[in-house]
């Protein structure tokens, strides 16, 4: 009975804190990528802070000021005492050209990371190329 | 009376003696271990050591308790009592340091789930109110018969198995136990809802939760039982030996299923433990984590709620010159 309530499949987060990378950065991150596939969708309310920190093993600060830096993006509304709510959000409209260097930019910096990590070339390449096909399909 | 001093000590060197297997498998004297270092060289080695000091100090206190003069006996019972108990620190702490350059450290990725479903209880934490039942049982039983309870009645008995304290059939006298056990009970109940709220989810939660209302039925029985002697005569060593019927199986339970390999060890950092027994992390927002040094969870002594919770057990202590007679 236990097994089945805790197994459930619900929307998850993960943070690795043997990564490096901060906490507050790996929930925006992990929240983030919910948030854009509708997995989360507006009208949902997201866990208290208490609980998610408690979860992930972080300070309730950390899990606050993620949920905050969202807000800030337009992804959720923080009504006081009434928890986090997700919202609908439109995109920035910002210029092609700039949009791409950003990317640009940004995945090099990523390939260059999980180069340095000791990934293959060829499973970055493989995961670009799969991740270029869920792209396209959404 | 030796008999069953004897008996108590020997459990409790059992106790002892079975503590290397009283953890998870990636833990060896509260250092976290690869799974199969217990079978290497120095994993056996350990676990030989600590238990032989064990066999050592219990077989002393059990010839010093059974060979000791009958004037000397409640002092041999404290020192033998002590013996064992120190013997099983010391030697735990020893062991403990020795493994030390073995330790790893647990990485694995925590998860959330992103869901404000609620967070009940297991359909058997309604049992947590049965000892209370049995109390208030007592208490009406005692209230029926209060004309055959004897004016004056022992509530303390000696090594020598002499009562060495009395009480008389007043409310403090008779229903004092019943009070007492009743605090107990409530604050095992809070220790084990704070418990279920306060860690993360996982498999050993409700394990944890049902270990606690065991534990919760022990004394509630045993307070329950030494309320009710006066008037039921129950023979001092059942009540000595009560706790034995409930403790024994818990403990054999709850080893085999924290022993399943439900799930990995949680990742708490190894600098935030300190000694390997006591966990201070004020960056993690949890107030009970899964403990190093033996089945069960322990408090995060980063978290001021822990510090409530002990305050409120100097509390119950403290009752009891007010409580029993």
């Amino acid at each position: 009975m236990y097994t089945k309530h805790f197994m459930a499949q619900s929307p998850r987060i993960r943070i690795d804190a043997a990564s490096g990378i901060p906490a507050v950065r790996q929930i925006v991150d992990s929240l983030r990528v919910l948030l854009v596939e509708s997995q989360l969708i507006p009208g949902t309310m997201l866990p208290s802070v208490r609980r998610v920190a408690v979860e992930l093993g972080v300070h309730f600060n950390t899990v606050a000021e993620a949920y905050r830096q969202l807000a800030a993006e337009g992804w959720l509304d923080l009504k006081h005492g009434r928890g986090a709510m997700v919202v609908p959000r439109v995109a920035p409209v910002v210029a092609n050209e700039a949009r791409n260097d950003d990317l640009r930019h940004r995945l090099r910096g990523l390939v260059a990371q999980l180069r340095a990590e000791g990934v293959s070339t060829a499973s970055i390449a493989e995961e670009l190329r799969a991740m270029a096909k869920v792209v396209t399909r959404s | 009376m030796r008999l069953i001093l004897c008996t108590i000590y020997i459990f409790i060197g059992v106790l002892v003696f079975a503590t290397p297997n009283m953890s998870r498998r990636e833990l060896l004297f509260a250092v976290p271990v690869p799974p199969d270092f217990r079978q290497s060289r120095a994993g056996q080695h350990a676990i030989r050591m600590f238990r032989l000091v064990i066999v050592i100090v219990v077989a002393a206190a059990a010839g010093a308790l059974l060979l000791s003069p009958a004037r000397l006996l409640g002092v041999t019972a404290a020192v033998a009592q002590i013996a064992i108990v120190l013997a099983g620190v010391i030697s735990f702490r020893w062991q403990n340091h020795a493994l030390a350059s073995a330790a790893v450290q647990f990485a694995r990725p925590r998860e959330a789930e992103m869901s404000v479903a609620p967070d009940n209880l297991p359909w058997f934490a309604w049992l947590a109110g049965g000892p209370f039942v049995i109390l208030s049982a007592a208490a009406t039983w005692l209230y029926l018969h209060w004309d055959r309870i004897p004016a004056r009645f022992p509530v303390h008995f000696g090594a020598d198995g002499q009562p060495n304290r009395w009480a008389e059939r007043t409310i403090k006298g008779v229903y004092g136990p019943l009070f007492f056990g009743a605090e107990i009970c409530a604050w095992v109940v809070i220790m084990a809802l704070a418990g279920w709220f306060g860690s993360r989810r996982s498999h050993s939660r409700p394990v944890m939760l049902g270990g606690a209302i065991a534990i919760e039925y022990m004394l509630g029985i045993l307070f329950a039982l030494i309320a009710v002697q006066p008037l039921a005569g129950i023979p001092i060593w059942v009540i000595m030996l009560s706790p034995m019927a409930i403790l024994i199986p818990l403990i054999i339970v709850m080893t085999r299923k924290m022993s399943e390999p439900w799930e990995p060890m949680d990742p708490t950092p190894n600098e935030c433990w300190k000694a390997n027994v006591f966990y201070y992390n004020p960056n993690d927002a949890a107030l009970f984590v899964e403990k190093r040094d033996g089945l069960g969870y322990t408090f995060n002594f980063a978290n001021r709620w822990s510090w409530a919770l002990l305050l409120s057990l100097a509390l119950v202590i403290a009752s009891v010159p007010f409580v029993l007679a």
